[in-house]
């Protein structure tokens, strides 16, 4: 069919469809100031402004933010944040809600409190892992924010998409827990939760130090672990974990190792030299049981015949996560708790 | 398949008479012995001889002695079962497919044993080896008379449809497993050490439930060994010898699923001793099945043990699973055997 034989009629009413659509466009496009990402995800905040807008759903205003790729511009009043790899928990613990995370592991989602994994699972699952987001459904969550911290090659490889579907905060697998809650929290305006989370810490620290003042300068400790993963009949004197806090906040006197060096693997064999040590740390679950994974490690007898554990110097403590202020402040009530078991004298 | 004249005419480089291979017995015996004593002397540290003979025969609550006892003597028991088993269910396989390199996994017993592990651990929850040790055990029976079954043609059983049924249905179950494991992370670390095969860590009483299924399926591998030394020179003779193929078949398959499936219940898939080991028994004995049961019952622990002695040692204090070394130590072998196949050819 050609033009020619178009009847007059229905050439003007696809004018007028056109011009219609046209208008519709035009509005469209004009509309597209307020902050809500374009189908193509790229944010519309643009102000400097650190003002906060009284709007309950978006703010027009920015804040900038320090992470490990660089300084960002992220929202005064993010409303929908996704937090992708570990950044999901660590946000959660300072109040926020995600509308969109990274699966984690069911063994670490069972070490939360109730209402931060209702939380979590809340959140639309945005791929196995943080550096396999699924970037097409990030995207459809519309986010103001993302907050990621995977590893730094990881994080490379999806960079530039992540950045294009709204400002990423990103942190690397070696950031220290406290710079990774103080940057969680600026970015997601989450400060004044933060505030009263490092008030609580500081004190409960303090309480331990006075308490324990003589355990703490007399006493040599070792922290043990094994995990899920280990070989059979090995476990870790370990160096890395919430034994950093016993050792780096509280001053717990723990063998010396060098920069970098998270744990040294030891044979059941090996059992008998923990002799020279006046406290055994090792890991239980929230019961006071020995965790599944170091189960074994007190079932030998080895163990049991250690001069720390006749004596009631092997001590449990639960360590539901590192990387959070919630979760180390339950760490340190298990901590406070087991050393109030040791006798008077040490 | 039948055999080539030109094969049986080279039955073995240094085959031997009743008396040479009697010595070599005693030989191979004795290196095994030794291999059993340096098995409890090395370790996380070097025990004097004197140590263990007191640990064995006078023990106290001195921390060597619980070493000895508790995790060297278990593990050089498991050793030298486990190797007793994968040797002489790698001469069984051989002979039934008459093929010099097929080994025990080849009907589909590993991958029966691993799937059924990781349905254990991924799906029921199972933590312990005690515990999935007999899913390993029966995911080995399901299999194999899985594959007996489709290997079956209506002239009976077919050496090289069964091979390739346990082929296809190891590839099948692999990628089930794989799927499973990848859907459950803690599932997965959980495998790991398993997978990778290691004596390492497996309490005697893994071992005694096991043991009688061994006893039968070594009575009924001696039984058809002249059956089996029959078939070798064709099924037509075998037939003509009165030998009942279908039987043979049945109590072989029979025999090396309990060895192989107990064996890899027991520590996992240990790949290249039930291969080599039978190899060179028959290259030592020549083709007569009984002299290669009795010299792979002797050489294959020999063999195990001495692997895992070097994983011990290599890079100490850490350990490096039995499985690894005798794939590291299988490989050139099997790549000589095969440059060597005339020779040792069945």
């Amino acid at each position: 069919m050609t033009v020619t034989n178009l009847n007059p009629r229905l050439i003007s009413t696809l004018a007028l469809a056109a011009a219609l659509l046209g208008a519709a466009l035009m509005l469209a496009a004009c509309s597209d100031g307020d902050d809500t990402p374009t189908a193509t995800g790229t944010p519309a905040v643009t102000g400097t402004s650190t003002t906060a807008s009284p709007s309950p759903t978006a703010e027009s205003g920015t804040r900038q933010v320090e992470a490990d790729n660089g300084t960002i511009e992220v929202p005064a009043n993010p409303q929908r944040v996704a937090a992708i790899g570990n950044a999901s928990l660590p946000f959660i613990d300072l109040g926020g809600e995600p509308v969109g995370v990274t699966e984690m592991r069911a063994s670490t989602l069972a070490l939360l409190p109730e209402e931060q994994k209702g939380t979590f699972e809340a959140a639309m699952n945005l791929g196995p892992s943080g550096g396999e987001v699924d970037l097409e459904k990030l995207a459809s969550l519309e986010p103001d924010l993302i907050l990621a911290q995977l590893p730094t090659s990881d994080f490379e490889l999806i960079k530039e998409q992540l950045e294009s579907i709204a400002p990423t905060v990103f942190f690397g697998l070696g950031t220290e827990w406290k710079t990774l809650a103080d940057g969680l929290a600026a970015a997601g305006n989450l400060t004044d939760g933060l505030s009263e989370q490092k008030a609580e810490f500081e004190a409960h620290v303090a309480t331990i130090q006075e308490t324990y003042r003589e355990i703490i300068d007399d006493t040599t400790f070792v922290m043990l672990d094994r995990y899920a993963s280990s070989d059979p009949a090995t476990f870790v004197i370990t160096h890395i974990g919430c034994i950093e806090i016993a050792q780096d906040d509280i001053g717990l006197n723990l063998p010396e190792h060098a920069e970098g060096n998270n744990g040294e693997v030891q044979s059941f064999e090996q059992i008998g030299e923990l002799s020279r040590y006046d406290v055994i740390l090792y890991p239980v679950n929230a019961q006071g049981q020995a965790t599944e994974p170091f189960a074994p490690v007190v079932e030998t007898n080895a163990w049991q015949a250690l001069p720390a554990v006749t004596s009631g110097h092997a001590l449990g403590v639960f360590c539901p996560g590192n990387n959070s202020y919630g979760s180390v402040l339950r760490y340190l009530d298990s901590l406070d708790q087991a050393l109030a078991t040791l006798p008077s004298d040490e | 398949m039948t055999l080539q004249t030109a094969d049986l005419g080279v039955p073995g480089a240094f085959t031997a008479p009743g008396t040479r291979r009697s010595i070599g017995l005693f030989v191979a015996l004795a290196a095994l012995v030794a291999l059993l004593m340096l098995s409890l002397i090395i370790g996380s540290k070097m025990m004097p001889p004197a140590v263990v003979w007191d640990a064995l025969f006078h023990p106290s609550g001195d921390f060597d002695h619980f070493a000895i006892r508790d995790f060297r003597l278990p593990r050089t028991i498991v050793g030298l079962v486990v190797g007793m088993a994968l040797g002489v269910s790698g001469a069984l396989i051989q002979a039934l497919t008459r093929n010099p390199l097929a080994g025990p996994g080849i009907l589909g017993v590993n991958a029966g044993a691993s799937f059924a592990v990781t349905v254990a651990i991924g799906l029921l929850g199972v933590r312990d080896v005690r515990g999935y040790m007999w899913f390993a055990f029966a995911g080995a029976l399901v299999v194999t008379i899985m594959v007996l079954l489709l290997g079956s043609t209506r002239r009976g059983q077919s050496p090289v449809v069964m091979v390739l049924a346990g082929v296809c249905v190891g590839a099948v179950l692999g990628g089930a497993g794989s799927a499973l494991q990848l859907i459950n992370p803690d599932a997965f670390d959980q495998m790991r050490s398993w997978g990778a095969g290691s004596i390492l860590g497996r309490p005697l009483d893994v071992v005694w439930p096991i043991l009688p299924f061994f006893a039968g399926a070594l009575v009924l591998a001696f039984a058809v060994s002249g059956p089996l030394n029959a078939m070798a020179l064709g099924d037509e003779l075998a037939v003509a010898q009165g030998v009942s193929l279908v039987r043979t078949r049945i109590l072989a398959i029979i025999a090396l699923t309990l060895l192989a499936g107990g064996a890899t219940a027991i520590a996992g898939p240990i790949g290249f001793v039930g291969l080599m080991v039978p190899h060179v028994a028959r290259w030592i004995v020549g083709p007569d099945q009984r002299w290669i049961f009795a010299y792979s019952m002797l050489l294959a622990p020999s063999l195990l043990l001495a692997s895992d002695i070097l994983g011990r040692i290599v890079m100490h204090p850490s350990e490096i699973p039995v499985g690894i070394v005798t794939a590291f130590v299988g490989a050139p072998v099997l790549i000589l055997l095969v440059r060597r196949r005339k020779v040792s050819g069945l």
